[in-house]
């Protein structure tokens, strides 16, 4: 086959695409209490469904969530997958070993919540597991805060 | 609402990794070029035009006034659409609703991605960045390798616990997903205008290919492709004086659920398998469209898979199958290309994916079947009706289309 004479343009867009989200006052309320070991969930005022992190509109009953609740840092892990690979600053590469990644079911919410899973192998992970939370000893009022879940 | 059908379609000569020896607009060209040679019609006959792509991907804004002098579009109406993985079937949508309504007689549908000159994951991320919200309020920590990485990176990793789910609850295991992959390479060595083609393709030899995110591995996954297709529709009136044979639009339907990274919560929907929206928007295409046993009326599916288990998973949420059945089907043999129920004789998403196209191809697809045009790929048994699928938004959003060798009844 004729080889394909290829001229290409590299072109670099010189903007810096910053973006700064603000969380917002549910949002705000889950970190906040983060630094105090607690999860925050909200509670629908028409169907009683508790969501975590606090969210404002409960869909399916198109009200407004006023209510926080504290959850039991105790869950069960209804979903998981193993990760072989990471990505962090746009940048594929091979886990240094693979890890767990759950859906977790804390005591007193409807909804799941994803989080690291430590303490147990991917060999041995399943769904139906009882989880608890385990802290950062210094928190700072971060996502990383709760640092991951470990079999009860 | 007038009925509608499919009088022409054109594909680019190839799907491939990379197009060298042409620039985008040259490229989607030659899939327009390919509709006008197959109907024998000119830019004359066309009253106006949707064109699709996936945002971002090669970092242009406006492709479709970009290349209006090479899609012909010149001095007529032209509408963008973009719903990521869907494109191309929300774009074929918004043909059908220009010609049902009666607002044009011919429309063309154009939807092209030349991957090779942008790049996906960089196009994904600006379709993430504005879902950090999103993650934050699933809870994920978004600074770091415990942030998207936690779920395995990219898409691949949004979608493993989609997969998770499925083995789960269908009681399926991941060497029906891997069998799945193979199937339909094997499907895409017989189709000219598919990308990954391997007619040796074993589950054995996908299940060698490396873990991404399980149970996905690399092997269940689509490939990135430069291609373009053109899809033209026509009132019921016009494709009688135009066209010889006919695909006959039954009916569509389109279905979103909110704003999810990865799918992980629906509202308080807890299992990212459940895909409310495919279940919606496939019954109301079956009502419209007057079918009540899909099971039984339905001949042939193409299934949007960007990730092998989604044929399997859709399969079940459209309502082709039980829960828990498709799986079996496939052990049966009756997915395959001579079974009871042909799924993907083209290859499917995870074997071409040329992204703007995805979504439309599955259309085309199912319309060559019906037009029992599909060549080496042509199913065994006879397609009077069959039904495409679309998947993509931000994982939640589900387009269906519903095609037939005759117009529905008024």
């Amino acid at each position: 086959m004729e080889d394909i004479k290829e001229t290409f343009y590299h072109t670099v867009a010189p903007l810096d695409f910053g973006y700064n989200y603000r969380v917002g006052t549910y949002l705000q309320r889950y970190i906040d209490a983060l630094k105090d070991k607690k999860i925050l969930g909200a509670k629908c005022p028409q169907c009683g469904k508790v969501v975590v992190p606090p969210r404002k509109y409960c869909g399916a009953c198109n009200k407004v969530r006023e209510e926080y609740v504290e959850l039991s840092q105790e869950g069960t892990l209804e979903n998981y997958t193993v990760g072989h690979i990471t990505l962090e600053k746009g940048q594929v590469n091979q886990a240094e070993s693979p890890y767990i990644v759950g859906m977790i079911k804390l005591g007193g919410a409807d909804n799941l919540l994803v989080g690291k899973v430590a303490g147990v192998s991917p060999q041995e992970v399943k769904t139906g597991m009882r989880l608890k939370a385990v802290w950062k000893d210094q928190t700072e009022g971060e996502y990383s805060d709760l640092d991951h879940f470990e079999p009860v | 609402m007038r009925n509608v059908g499919i009088i022409g379609i054109g594909y680019t000569p190839v799907f491939v990794s990379k197009r060298k020896e042409v620039n985008i607009p040259e490229m989607i060209s030659e899939a327009v070029d390919a509709g006008f040679q197959n109907t024998g019609l000119t830019p004359a006959d066309i009253d106006a035009m949707v064109f699709g792509n996936m945002h971002t991907f090669e970092g242009v804004n406006l492709p479709h006034l970009w290349a209006a002098e090479h899609i012909r579009s010149l001095g007529k109406p032209v509408m963008r659409i973009a719903t990521g993985g869907t494109t191309g079937m929300a774009a074929f949508h918004a043909g059908y609703y220009h010609v049902a309504s009666g607002m044009a007689d011919v429309v063309m549908v154009v939807t092209y991605e030349k991957h090779s000159e942008g790049d996906a994951q960089v196009g994904l991320m600006g379709i993430i960045t504005p879902e950090v919200m999103t993650m934050l309020a699933a809870g994920i920590d978004v600074t770091g390798g415990s942030g998207m990485g936690a779920i395995g990176g990219g898409s691949a990793g949004g979608i493993s616990f989609q997969a998770s789910s499925y083995l789960y609850h269908s009681g399926a295991g991941i060497e029906h997903i891997d069998e799945q992959a193979a199937l339909e390479r094997r499907n895409a060595a017989k189709n000219p205008y598919a990308h990954l083609k391997d007619p040796e393709a074993t589950a054995e030899k996908i299940a060698q290919t490396p873990l991404v995110s399980w149970p996905i591995r690399f092997g269940h996954i689509c490939p990135t492709t430069d291609g373009a297709t053109v899809c033209i529709l026509a009132s019921e009136e016009k494709a009688a004086k135009l066209a010889d044979k006919v695909a006959w639009v039954l009916s569509v339907a389109n279905c979103a659920s909110d704003a999810t990274t990865a799918n992980l919560i629906e509202s308080q929907i807890t299992d990212p398998a459940e895909h409310l929206p495919a279940i919606i928007a496939s019954k109301q295409a079956y009502e419209r469209a007057g079918i009540v046993d899909p099971k039984k009326e339905i001949d042939y599916v193409e299934i949007y898979n960007g990730f092998a288990h989604q044929t399997l998973m859709y399969l079940e949420k459209i309502g082709m199958c039980e829960v828990g059945e498709a799986h079996k089907l496939q052990e049966a043999g009756e997915l395959e290309m001579n079974g009871r129920c042909p799924v993907n004789a083209s290859g499917g998403v995870v074997s071409t994916n040329s992204i703007g196209t995805s979504a439309l191809n599955r259309v085309t697809e199912a319309a060559l079947q019906v037009l029992g045009q599909a060549g080496e790929h042509q199913v065994e048994k006879d397609v009077h009706t069959a039904l495409a699928h679309g998947w993509g938004g931000l994982m939640q959003y589900v387009t269906i289309t519903i095609l037939g060798d005759k117009p529905k009844k008024a």
